[in-house]
Protein backbone atom coordinates (compact mmCIF):
# COMPACT_ATOMS: atom_id res chain seq x y z
CA UNK A 1 0.00 0.00 0.00
CA UNK A 2 2.95 2.78 1.07
CA UNK A 3 4.74 1.54 -1.82
CA UNK A 4 1.72 2.78 -4.14
CA UNK A 5 1.18 5.36 -3.03
CA UNK A 6 4.87 6.63 -3.28
CA UNK A 7 4.34 5.55 -6.96
CA UNK A 8 1.23 7.45 -7.35
CA UNK A 9 3.26 10.40 -6.18
CA UNK A 10 6.24 9.72 -8.15
CA UNK A 11 4.25 9.46 -11.13
CA UNK A 12 2.11 13.07 -10.15
CA UNK A 13 5.34 14.59 -9.81
CA UNK A 14 6.68 13.58 -13.14
CA UNK A 15 3.36 14.66 -14.81
CA UNK A 16 3.32 17.67 -13.56
CA UNK A 17 7.38 18.41 -14.67
CA UNK A 18 6.26 17.53 -17.64
CA UNK A 19 3.07 19.35 -17.55
CA UNK A 20 5.34 22.68 -16.30
CA UNK A 21 8.09 21.94 -18.80
CA UNK A 22 5.38 21.54 -21.79
CA UNK A 23 3.14 24.69 -20.81
CA UNK A 24 6.77 26.48 -20.73
CA UNK A 25 7.29 24.91 -24.36
CA UNK A 26 4.15 26.23 -25.34
CA UNK A 27 4.55 29.94 -23.72
CA UNK A 28 7.92 30.04 -25.67
CA UNK A 29 6.43 29.41 -28.91
CA UNK A 30 3.74 31.91 -28.68
CA UNK A 31 5.65 34.63 -27.25
CA UNK A 32 7.61 37.23 -29.55
CA UNK A 33 10.90 36.05 -29.78
CA UNK A 34 12.21 39.71 -29.58
CA UNK A 35 10.10 39.86 -26.34
CA UNK A 36 11.94 36.96 -24.65
CA UNK A 37 14.71 38.51 -23.34
CA UNK A 38 12.62 40.43 -21.06
CA UNK A 39 10.88 37.15 -19.56
CA UNK A 40 14.02 36.05 -17.29
CA UNK A 41 11.43 32.58 -16.35
CA UNK A 42 11.29 31.40 -19.91
CA UNK A 43 14.62 32.64 -21.10
CA UNK A 44 16.19 30.49 -18.27
CA UNK A 45 14.10 27.58 -19.82
CA UNK A 46 14.86 28.19 -23.87
CA UNK A 47 18.62 28.65 -22.78
CA UNK A 48 18.43 25.51 -20.59
CA UNK A 49 17.33 23.62 -22.92
CA UNK A 50 18.66 24.95 -26.27
CA UNK A 51 22.98 24.33 -24.68
CA UNK A 52 22.58 20.70 -25.82
CA UNK A 53 20.69 21.34 -28.78
CA UNK A 54 23.70 23.61 -29.48
CA UNK A 55 26.56 21.54 -29.06
CA UNK A 56 24.68 18.56 -30.87
CA UNK A 57 23.86 20.50 -33.99
CA UNK A 58 26.13 24.13 -34.00
CA UNK A 59 29.00 23.32 -32.27
CA UNK A 60 30.66 21.11 -34.78
CA UNK A 61 31.48 24.64 -36.45
CA UNK A 62 31.23 27.65 -34.25
CA UNK A 63 33.07 25.44 -31.45
CA UNK A 64 31.88 24.36 -27.95
CA UNK A 65 31.97 28.27 -26.92
CA UNK A 66 30.41 29.50 -30.05
CA UNK A 67 33.58 31.41 -30.59
CA UNK A 68 34.05 30.42 -34.03
CA UNK A 69 36.72 29.78 -36.52
CA UNK A 70 38.74 32.76 -38.30
CA UNK A 71 40.71 29.90 -40.10
CA UNK A 72 37.06 28.85 -41.49
CA UNK A 73 35.14 32.01 -41.63
CA UNK A 74 33.17 30.88 -38.91
CA UNK A 75 31.44 34.02 -37.12
CA UNK A 76 32.11 34.25 -33.25
CA UNK A 77 28.74 34.32 -32.00
CA UNK A 78 29.95 35.58 -28.97
CA UNK A 79 30.89 38.69 -29.32
CA UNK A 80 27.69 40.66 -30.16
CA UNK A 81 28.77 41.84 -33.71
CA UNK A 82 26.40 40.52 -36.35
CA UNK A 83 26.92 39.57 -39.77
CA UNK A 84 23.08 39.20 -40.54
CA UNK A 85 20.84 41.55 -38.98
CA UNK A 86 21.45 43.08 -35.44
CA UNK A 87 21.21 40.23 -32.74
CA UNK A 88 17.21 40.14 -32.28
CA UNK A 89 16.31 36.77 -31.39
CA UNK A 90 13.86 37.06 -34.41
CA UNK A 91 17.27 37.30 -36.75
CA UNK A 92 18.70 34.57 -34.84
CA UNK A 93 15.98 32.23 -35.25
CA UNK A 94 15.79 33.14 -38.94
CA UNK A 95 19.15 32.47 -39.95
CA UNK A 96 18.79 29.28 -38.08
CA UNK A 97 15.35 28.44 -40.11
CA UNK A 98 16.88 28.87 -43.06
CA UNK A 99 20.88 29.30 -43.46
CA UNK A 100 22.80 31.30 -44.90
CA UNK A 101 23.44 30.53 -49.33
CA UNK A 102 21.66 26.95 -47.99
CA UNK A 103 20.03 26.86 -50.92
CA UNK A 104 16.71 27.58 -49.21
CA UNK A 105 14.70 30.07 -50.99
CA UNK A 106 13.87 31.73 -47.87
CA UNK A 107 17.80 31.88 -46.78
CA UNK A 108 20.37 34.80 -46.43
CA UNK A 109 21.55 34.54 -50.00
CA UNK A 110 21.93 38.18 -51.60
CA UNK A 111 25.57 38.19 -51.88
CA UNK A 112 28.67 36.40 -52.43
CA UNK A 113 32.23 37.88 -52.19
CA UNK A 114 33.38 37.76 -55.18
CA UNK A 115 37.00 35.94 -56.31
CA UNK A 116 38.62 39.24 -57.54
CA UNK A 117 41.86 37.50 -59.14
CA UNK A 118 39.60 35.05 -61.17
CA UNK A 119 38.41 35.68 -64.95
CA UNK A 120 34.65 35.51 -63.88
CA UNK A 121 34.51 36.88 -60.48
CA UNK A 122 31.02 36.31 -59.33
CA UNK A 123 29.43 34.21 -61.54
CA UNK A 124 26.09 35.33 -60.96
CA UNK A 125 27.39 38.84 -61.76
CA UNK A 126 28.35 39.30 -64.84
CA UNK A 127 29.20 42.73 -64.20
CA UNK A 128 32.37 42.47 -61.48
CA UNK A 129 35.40 42.90 -63.65
CA UNK A 130 38.20 40.98 -61.97
CA UNK A 131 40.92 43.68 -60.51
CA UNK A 132 44.66 43.41 -61.51
CA UNK A 133 47.32 42.83 -58.24
CA UNK A 134 48.22 46.22 -58.21
CA UNK A 135 44.42 46.96 -57.71
CA UNK A 136 43.91 44.55 -54.85
CA UNK A 137 47.13 45.76 -53.18
CA UNK A 138 45.45 49.40 -53.13
CA UNK A 139 42.19 48.04 -51.87
CA UNK A 140 43.88 46.34 -48.99
CA UNK A 141 45.70 49.88 -48.74
CA UNK A 142 42.86 51.53 -48.37
CA UNK A 143 40.80 49.05 -46.10
CA UNK A 144 43.87 49.52 -43.80
CA UNK A 145 43.58 52.95 -43.83
CA UNK A 146 39.79 52.66 -42.88
CA UNK A 147 40.70 50.37 -39.77
CA UNK A 148 43.17 53.41 -38.31
CA UNK A 149 46.13 51.26 -39.38
CA UNK A 150 49.20 52.19 -41.02
CA UNK A 151 48.99 52.50 -45.17
CA UNK A 152 50.85 53.73 -48.09
CA UNK A 153 49.50 57.06 -48.47
CA UNK A 154 49.38 57.34 -52.39
CA UNK A 155 47.78 53.58 -52.49
CA UNK A 156 45.02 54.41 -50.13
CA UNK A 157 43.88 56.99 -52.42
CA UNK A 158 43.82 54.69 -55.86
CA UNK A 159 41.93 52.10 -53.21
CA UNK A 160 39.45 54.08 -52.21
CA UNK A 161 39.36 55.15 -55.88
CA UNK A 162 38.58 51.84 -56.61
CA UNK A 163 36.05 50.44 -53.37
CA UNK A 164 33.91 53.28 -54.56
CA UNK A 165 34.47 53.00 -58.20
CA UNK A 166 34.63 50.39 -60.44
CA UNK A 167 36.07 47.02 -58.27
CA UNK A 168 32.59 47.65 -56.86
CA UNK A 169 33.03 46.91 -53.08
CA UNK A 170 30.74 49.58 -51.91
CA UNK A 171 27.52 47.81 -53.62
CA UNK A 172 27.90 45.51 -50.10
CA UNK A 173 30.33 46.66 -47.89
CA UNK A 174 28.92 50.40 -48.23
CA UNK A 175 31.08 53.79 -49.41
CA UNK A 176 32.34 53.78 -45.47
CA UNK A 177 33.13 50.14 -45.56
CA UNK A 178 30.94 49.78 -42.78
CA UNK A 179 29.23 46.88 -44.03
CA UNK A 180 25.85 46.04 -44.26
CA UNK A 181 24.16 43.96 -41.98
CA UNK A 182 20.95 43.52 -44.49
CA UNK A 183 23.06 41.23 -47.15
CA UNK A 184 25.55 39.87 -44.85
CA UNK A 185 28.62 42.28 -45.64
CA UNK A 186 30.77 42.88 -42.74
CA UNK A 187 31.86 45.75 -41.35
CA UNK A 188 35.50 46.01 -42.74
CA UNK A 189 36.57 49.33 -41.11
CA UNK A 190 36.32 47.75 -37.25
CA UNK A 191 38.84 45.30 -35.59
CA UNK A 192 36.58 41.94 -35.64
CA UNK A 193 37.65 39.73 -38.60
CA UNK A 194 35.80 37.07 -40.14
CA UNK A 195 38.61 34.98 -42.43
CA UNK A 196 42.23 35.56 -40.97
CA UNK A 197 44.42 37.64 -39.18
CA UNK A 198 42.98 40.88 -40.25
CA UNK A 199 46.72 40.88 -42.28
CA UNK A 200 47.86 42.25 -45.49
CA UNK A 201 47.94 38.40 -46.62
CA UNK A 202 44.72 37.27 -45.23
CA UNK A 203 42.62 40.51 -47.14
CA UNK A 204 44.45 39.42 -50.36
CA UNK A 205 43.16 35.80 -49.92
CA UNK A 206 39.46 37.21 -49.38
CA UNK A 207 39.71 39.63 -52.04
CA UNK A 208 41.33 37.86 -54.64
CA UNK A 209 39.78 34.54 -54.17
CA UNK A 210 36.35 34.79 -52.84
CA UNK A 211 34.02 34.30 -49.78
CA UNK A 212 30.76 32.12 -49.63
CA UNK A 213 30.30 30.77 -46.36
CA UNK A 214 27.68 28.51 -45.45
CA UNK A 215 24.89 27.83 -42.73
CA UNK A 216 22.86 24.97 -43.27
CA UNK A 217 18.64 25.67 -42.94
CA UNK A 218 17.60 23.74 -40.22
CA UNK A 219 13.66 24.25 -40.47
CA UNK A 220 13.33 20.86 -41.74
CA UNK A 221 15.02 19.44 -39.17
CA UNK A 222 14.26 20.70 -36.17
CA UNK A 223 11.24 21.25 -34.28
CA UNK A 224 10.00 24.89 -33.88
CA UNK A 225 10.03 24.85 -30.23
CA UNK A 226 14.09 23.50 -30.65
CA UNK A 227 14.43 26.21 -33.24
CA UNK A 228 13.29 28.93 -30.94
CA UNK A 229 15.49 27.15 -27.64
CA UNK A 230 18.98 27.43 -29.83
CA UNK A 231 18.32 31.42 -31.12
CA UNK A 232 17.78 31.97 -27.56
CA UNK A 233 20.58 30.20 -26.33
CA UNK A 234 22.52 31.76 -29.16
CA UNK A 235 21.58 35.71 -27.89
CA UNK A 236 22.11 34.73 -24.26
CA UNK A 237 25.82 33.97 -25.29
CA UNK A 238 26.19 36.99 -27.51
CA UNK A 239 24.50 38.91 -24.22
CA UNK A 240 26.51 37.18 -21.34
CA UNK A 241 24.57 39.66 -18.60
CA UNK A 242 21.21 39.13 -19.93
CA UNK A 243 21.23 35.98 -17.90
CA UNK A 244 22.72 36.85 -14.53
CA UNK A 245 20.35 40.90 -15.02
CA UNK A 246 17.87 38.39 -15.57
CA UNK A 247 16.19 40.76 -18.00
CA UNK B 1 -22.91 -10.71 -22.31
CA UNK B 2 -24.60 -10.83 -25.85
CA UNK B 3 -26.03 -7.40 -25.65
CA UNK B 4 -22.48 -6.05 -24.85
CA UNK B 5 -20.63 -7.52 -27.63
CA UNK B 6 -23.30 -6.49 -30.11
CA UNK B 7 -22.82 -3.00 -28.86
CA UNK B 8 -19.31 -3.13 -28.94
CA UNK B 9 -19.31 -4.60 -32.88
CA UNK B 10 -22.31 -1.65 -33.64
CA UNK B 11 -19.70 0.61 -32.27
CA UNK B 12 -16.73 -0.40 -34.22
CA UNK B 13 -18.36 -0.84 -37.39
CA UNK B 14 -20.04 2.97 -37.48
CA UNK B 15 -16.46 4.23 -36.48
CA UNK B 16 -14.99 2.23 -39.44
CA UNK B 17 -17.30 3.53 -42.30
CA UNK B 18 -17.70 7.40 -40.82
CA UNK B 19 -14.01 7.50 -39.54
CA UNK B 20 -12.51 10.70 -41.18
CA UNK B 21 -8.88 11.54 -40.81
CA UNK B 22 -7.48 12.95 -37.95
CA UNK B 23 -8.07 16.58 -37.08
CA UNK B 24 -7.91 18.66 -34.12
CA UNK B 25 -9.12 21.83 -32.98
CA UNK B 26 -6.39 22.98 -31.36
CA UNK B 27 -3.83 24.82 -33.43
CA UNK B 28 0.39 23.80 -32.21
CA UNK B 29 1.62 26.27 -30.70
CA UNK B 30 4.69 26.80 -33.46
CA UNK B 31 1.75 27.75 -35.66
CA UNK B 32 -0.62 30.72 -35.91
CA UNK B 33 -3.84 28.44 -37.70
CA UNK B 34 -4.32 25.63 -39.40
CA UNK B 35 -6.15 25.74 -42.80
CA UNK B 36 -8.30 22.62 -43.62
CA UNK B 37 -5.53 20.88 -41.02
CA UNK B 38 -2.88 22.42 -42.89
CA UNK B 39 -0.64 24.45 -40.26
CA UNK B 40 0.06 27.94 -41.25
CA UNK B 41 3.87 28.52 -39.25
CA UNK B 42 4.41 31.11 -36.71
CA UNK B 43 7.69 31.58 -37.90
CA UNK B 44 6.56 32.70 -41.50
CA UNK B 45 3.85 35.01 -39.62
CA UNK B 46 6.20 36.62 -37.80
CA UNK B 47 8.63 37.25 -40.96
CA UNK B 48 5.90 37.96 -42.72
CA UNK B 49 5.02 41.08 -40.82
CA UNK B 50 8.37 42.11 -40.23
CA UNK B 51 8.57 42.09 -44.05
CA UNK B 52 5.34 43.96 -44.51
CA UNK B 53 5.26 46.26 -41.50
CA UNK B 54 8.76 45.77 -39.96
CA UNK B 55 7.45 45.47 -36.37
CA UNK B 56 7.77 42.72 -34.70
CA UNK B 57 4.65 40.99 -33.06
CA UNK B 58 4.49 43.27 -29.72
CA UNK B 59 4.80 46.43 -32.12
CA UNK B 60 2.69 44.89 -34.17
CA UNK B 61 -1.11 46.77 -34.35
CA UNK B 62 -3.89 44.14 -33.92
CA UNK B 63 -4.90 45.50 -37.30
CA UNK B 64 -1.67 44.39 -38.93
CA UNK B 65 -1.75 41.48 -37.37
CA UNK B 66 -4.96 40.72 -38.84
CA UNK B 67 -3.77 41.79 -42.29
CA UNK B 68 -0.73 39.29 -42.37
CA UNK B 69 -2.97 36.47 -40.96
CA UNK B 70 -5.44 36.59 -43.82
CA UNK B 71 -3.29 37.52 -46.12
CA UNK B 72 -1.70 34.02 -45.16
CA UNK B 73 -4.83 32.17 -44.82
CA UNK B 74 -5.90 33.30 -47.93
CA UNK B 75 -2.25 31.99 -49.72
CA UNK B 76 -2.91 28.47 -48.22
CA UNK B 77 -6.66 28.10 -49.48
CA UNK B 78 -5.43 29.34 -52.69
CA UNK B 79 -2.22 26.20 -52.57
CA UNK B 80 -4.94 24.00 -51.17
CA UNK B 81 -7.13 24.93 -54.45
CA UNK B 82 -4.02 25.03 -56.63
CA UNK B 83 -3.14 21.30 -55.97
CA UNK B 84 -7.00 20.29 -56.04
CA UNK B 85 -6.85 21.87 -59.54
CA UNK B 86 -3.04 19.80 -60.22
CA UNK B 87 -1.83 23.20 -61.54
CA UNK B 88 1.52 21.62 -61.67
CA UNK B 89 0.17 19.91 -64.82
CA UNK B 90 0.07 23.03 -66.60
CA UNK B 91 2.12 26.04 -64.89
CA UNK B 92 5.53 26.04 -65.44
CA UNK B 93 6.34 28.42 -62.89
CA UNK B 94 4.54 25.31 -60.51
CA UNK B 95 6.57 23.42 -62.02
CA UNK B 96 9.79 24.64 -61.87
CA UNK B 97 9.42 25.53 -58.39
CA UNK B 98 8.27 21.92 -57.74
CA UNK B 99 11.39 20.46 -58.96
CA UNK B 100 13.72 22.87 -57.18
CA UNK B 101 12.11 22.11 -53.79
CA UNK B 102 12.44 18.73 -54.56
CA UNK B 103 15.85 19.10 -55.09
CA UNK B 104 16.87 20.83 -52.37
CA UNK B 105 14.83 18.19 -50.54
CA UNK B 106 17.28 15.69 -51.52
CA UNK B 107 20.29 17.87 -50.97
CA UNK B 108 19.19 18.63 -47.63
CA UNK B 109 21.53 15.90 -45.78
CA UNK B 110 24.68 17.02 -47.76
CA UNK B 111 24.08 20.76 -46.78
CA UNK B 112 23.08 19.69 -43.18
CA UNK B 113 25.76 17.18 -42.26
CA UNK B 114 29.40 18.41 -41.45
CA UNK B 115 32.05 15.88 -43.05
CA UNK B 116 34.86 14.91 -40.85
CA UNK B 117 38.12 16.34 -41.66
CA UNK B 118 39.96 13.42 -42.89
CA UNK B 119 37.23 13.47 -45.42
CA UNK B 120 37.99 17.02 -46.67
CA UNK B 121 41.92 16.37 -46.92
CA UNK B 122 41.07 13.33 -48.95
CA UNK B 123 39.04 15.40 -51.14
CA UNK B 124 41.46 17.82 -51.17
CA UNK B 125 44.65 15.63 -52.42
CA UNK B 126 42.32 14.53 -55.00
CA UNK B 127 41.66 17.86 -56.15
CA UNK B 128 44.75 19.42 -55.52
CA UNK B 129 45.09 21.16 -59.02
CA UNK B 130 41.94 23.49 -57.60
CA UNK B 131 43.37 25.08 -54.74
CA UNK B 132 46.63 26.80 -56.53
CA UNK B 133 46.86 30.80 -56.38
CA UNK B 134 46.78 32.52 -59.78
CA UNK B 135 50.20 33.03 -61.23
CA UNK B 136 51.16 36.33 -61.96
CA UNK B 137 53.59 38.44 -64.32
CA UNK B 138 54.81 41.83 -65.43
CA UNK B 139 55.65 41.49 -68.77
CA UNK B 140 56.74 43.51 -71.69
CA UNK B 141 55.49 42.12 -75.44
CA UNK B 142 58.17 43.97 -77.81
CA UNK B 143 57.28 43.87 -81.47
CA UNK B 144 59.80 44.10 -84.70
CA UNK B 145 59.06 44.33 -87.77
CA UNK B 146 59.11 40.71 -89.87
CA UNK B 147 62.18 42.74 -91.46
CA UNK B 148 64.10 42.68 -88.27
CA UNK B 149 64.19 38.75 -87.92
CA UNK B 150 67.78 38.60 -89.36
CA UNK B 151 69.12 41.73 -87.18
CA UNK B 152 67.58 40.31 -83.98
CA UNK B 153 70.43 38.54 -81.86
CA UNK B 154 70.26 34.83 -81.38
CA UNK B 155 71.64 34.43 -78.18
CA UNK B 156 69.23 34.92 -75.29
CA UNK B 157 71.58 37.30 -73.57
CA UNK B 158 72.42 39.82 -76.47
CA UNK B 159 68.69 39.97 -77.32
CA UNK B 160 68.02 40.97 -73.55
CA UNK B 161 70.97 44.12 -74.43
CA UNK B 162 69.19 45.21 -77.39
CA UNK B 163 65.36 45.21 -76.47
CA UNK B 164 66.78 47.23 -73.43
CA UNK B 165 68.88 49.70 -74.73
CA UNK B 166 66.96 52.35 -76.45
CA UNK B 167 68.93 53.23 -79.25
CA UNK B 168 69.34 49.70 -80.76
CA UNK B 169 65.36 49.15 -80.35
CA UNK B 170 64.75 51.95 -82.30
CA UNK B 171 67.23 50.77 -85.00
CA UNK B 172 65.21 47.90 -85.26
CA UNK B 173 62.36 49.71 -85.42
CA UNK B 174 61.39 47.63 -82.29
CA UNK B 175 58.43 49.32 -80.10
CA UNK B 176 56.20 48.29 -76.96
CA UNK B 177 52.69 46.47 -78.13
CA UNK B 178 51.23 47.83 -75.39
CA UNK B 179 48.94 44.50 -74.70
CA UNK B 180 50.06 44.54 -71.65
CA UNK B 181 50.57 46.58 -68.61
CA UNK B 182 51.82 46.25 -64.94
CA UNK B 183 51.17 43.32 -62.99
CA UNK B 184 49.12 40.63 -64.76
CA UNK B 185 47.50 37.45 -63.34
CA UNK B 186 47.34 35.03 -65.66
CA UNK B 187 44.36 34.89 -67.01
CA UNK B 188 44.64 38.38 -67.81
CA UNK B 189 47.81 38.33 -69.65
CA UNK B 190 46.67 35.20 -71.26
CA UNK B 191 43.78 37.15 -72.79
CA UNK B 192 45.87 39.85 -73.32
CA UNK B 193 49.27 38.38 -75.06
CA UNK B 194 46.72 35.75 -77.02
CA UNK B 195 47.60 31.81 -76.33
CA UNK B 196 51.51 31.53 -77.98
CA UNK B 197 52.46 34.35 -76.81
CA UNK B 198 51.19 33.57 -72.95
CA UNK B 199 52.05 30.32 -73.53
CA UNK B 200 55.92 31.49 -74.31
CA UNK B 201 55.91 33.81 -71.31
CA UNK B 202 54.94 31.46 -68.93
CA UNK B 203 57.91 29.42 -68.92
CA UNK B 204 60.34 32.54 -68.86
CA UNK B 205 62.04 33.24 -65.62
CA UNK B 206 62.34 36.95 -64.03
CA UNK B 207 64.49 38.88 -65.94
CA UNK B 208 64.22 36.25 -68.92
CA UNK B 209 63.56 36.76 -72.49
CA UNK B 210 61.76 34.83 -75.21
CA UNK B 211 63.07 33.94 -78.55
CA UNK B 212 61.78 35.92 -81.41
CA UNK B 213 58.28 34.70 -82.13
CA UNK B 214 56.90 35.36 -85.67
CA UNK B 215 52.71 36.06 -85.40
CA UNK B 216 50.90 37.61 -88.27
CA UNK B 217 51.65 41.35 -87.00
CA UNK B 218 55.39 40.99 -86.68
CA UNK B 219 58.28 39.53 -84.49
CA UNK B 220 57.59 39.26 -80.62
CA UNK B 221 60.17 39.14 -78.09
CA UNK B 222 59.07 39.03 -74.31
CA UNK B 223 61.08 40.69 -71.30
CA UNK B 224 60.06 38.98 -68.45
CA UNK B 225 60.38 41.51 -65.55
CA UNK B 226 58.47 39.26 -63.07
CA UNK B 227 56.71 36.32 -63.08
CA UNK B 228 55.28 34.82 -60.15
CA UNK B 229 53.58 31.12 -60.99
CA UNK B 230 50.67 30.10 -59.53
CA UNK B 231 51.34 27.84 -55.87
CA UNK B 232 49.23 25.55 -54.15
CA UNK B 233 47.35 26.41 -51.27
CA UNK B 234 48.04 24.93 -48.23
CA UNK B 235 45.03 22.49 -46.62
CA UNK B 236 44.41 25.19 -44.08
CA UNK B 237 43.95 28.39 -46.59
CA UNK B 238 41.93 25.76 -49.19
CA UNK B 239 39.35 24.76 -46.41
CA UNK B 240 36.31 27.31 -46.74
CA UNK B 241 36.23 26.65 -50.24
CA UNK B 242 37.21 22.59 -49.83
CA UNK B 243 33.87 22.46 -47.95
CA UNK B 244 32.25 24.33 -50.35
CA UNK B 245 33.49 21.69 -53.30
CA UNK B 246 32.78 18.82 -51.78
CA UNK B 247 29.14 19.37 -50.41
CA UNK B 248 28.47 20.61 -53.64
CA UNK B 249 29.67 17.54 -55.34
CA UNK B 250 28.08 15.74 -52.38
CA UNK B 251 24.85 17.70 -53.21
CA UNK B 252 25.13 16.47 -56.73
CA UNK B 253 26.00 12.78 -56.00
CA UNK B 254 22.71 12.93 -54.21
CA UNK B 255 20.40 14.61 -56.99
CA UNK B 256 21.55 11.94 -59.27
CA UNK B 257 20.78 9.08 -56.88
CA UNK B 258 17.60 10.70 -56.25
CA UNK B 259 16.82 11.35 -59.84
CA UNK B 260 17.61 7.57 -60.07
CA UNK B 261 15.70 6.24 -57.35
CA UNK B 262 12.27 8.27 -58.83
CA UNK B 263 13.05 6.71 -62.40
CA UNK B 264 13.37 3.42 -60.59
CA UNK B 265 10.06 2.96 -59.12
CA UNK B 266 8.21 5.50 -62.21
CA UNK B 267 6.02 4.44 -65.02
CA UNK B 268 7.15 5.50 -67.62
CA UNK B 269 5.97 4.89 -71.39
CA UNK B 270 7.35 6.69 -74.05
CA UNK B 271 5.54 7.06 -77.84
CA UNK B 272 6.56 4.58 -80.14
CA UNK B 273 8.33 7.22 -82.74
CA UNK B 274 10.61 8.41 -79.74
CA UNK B 275 11.85 5.59 -78.79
Amino acid sequence: MRFLVVLIMASLLVAAVFAADSYAARQLLRADPDALPGDAMLLRFAVRRGRPLFEARCAACHGASGTGDTVNGVPDLTDNDWLYGTGRPAEIEKVIDYGIRSRNPKAWNLAIMPAYARPQPNPGDKNIQPLTPGDIGDVIEFLMRQQGRPADAVAVSRGAALFTGHGGCYDCHSLDAKGDSAIGAPNLSDAVTLYGDGSRGALYMSIAYGRQGVCPAWITRASAASIRELALYVYSISHPGTMQNGS
Amino acid sequence: MAAGVLIGLILAGYSLFTARSASTLIVPAEDVALVNQQPVSRADYLALLQTLYGVDLSHATQEQRHKVLDDMIREELFVQRGKELDVASTDPDVRSALVNAVELEIAENAITSQPSEAALRQFFETHQDRYVSEGVMRVRDLVFPASALAELPRDPEALKKAITDAPTLAHLNGRDSGKTKGEEFYFAAKIHLGDELFAAARDLGNGEVSRPIQLSDGIHVLDMEQNRHPVPFGFAAARPQVLSDYRNQAVDKLKLSGESFLRKRANVLIADDLR
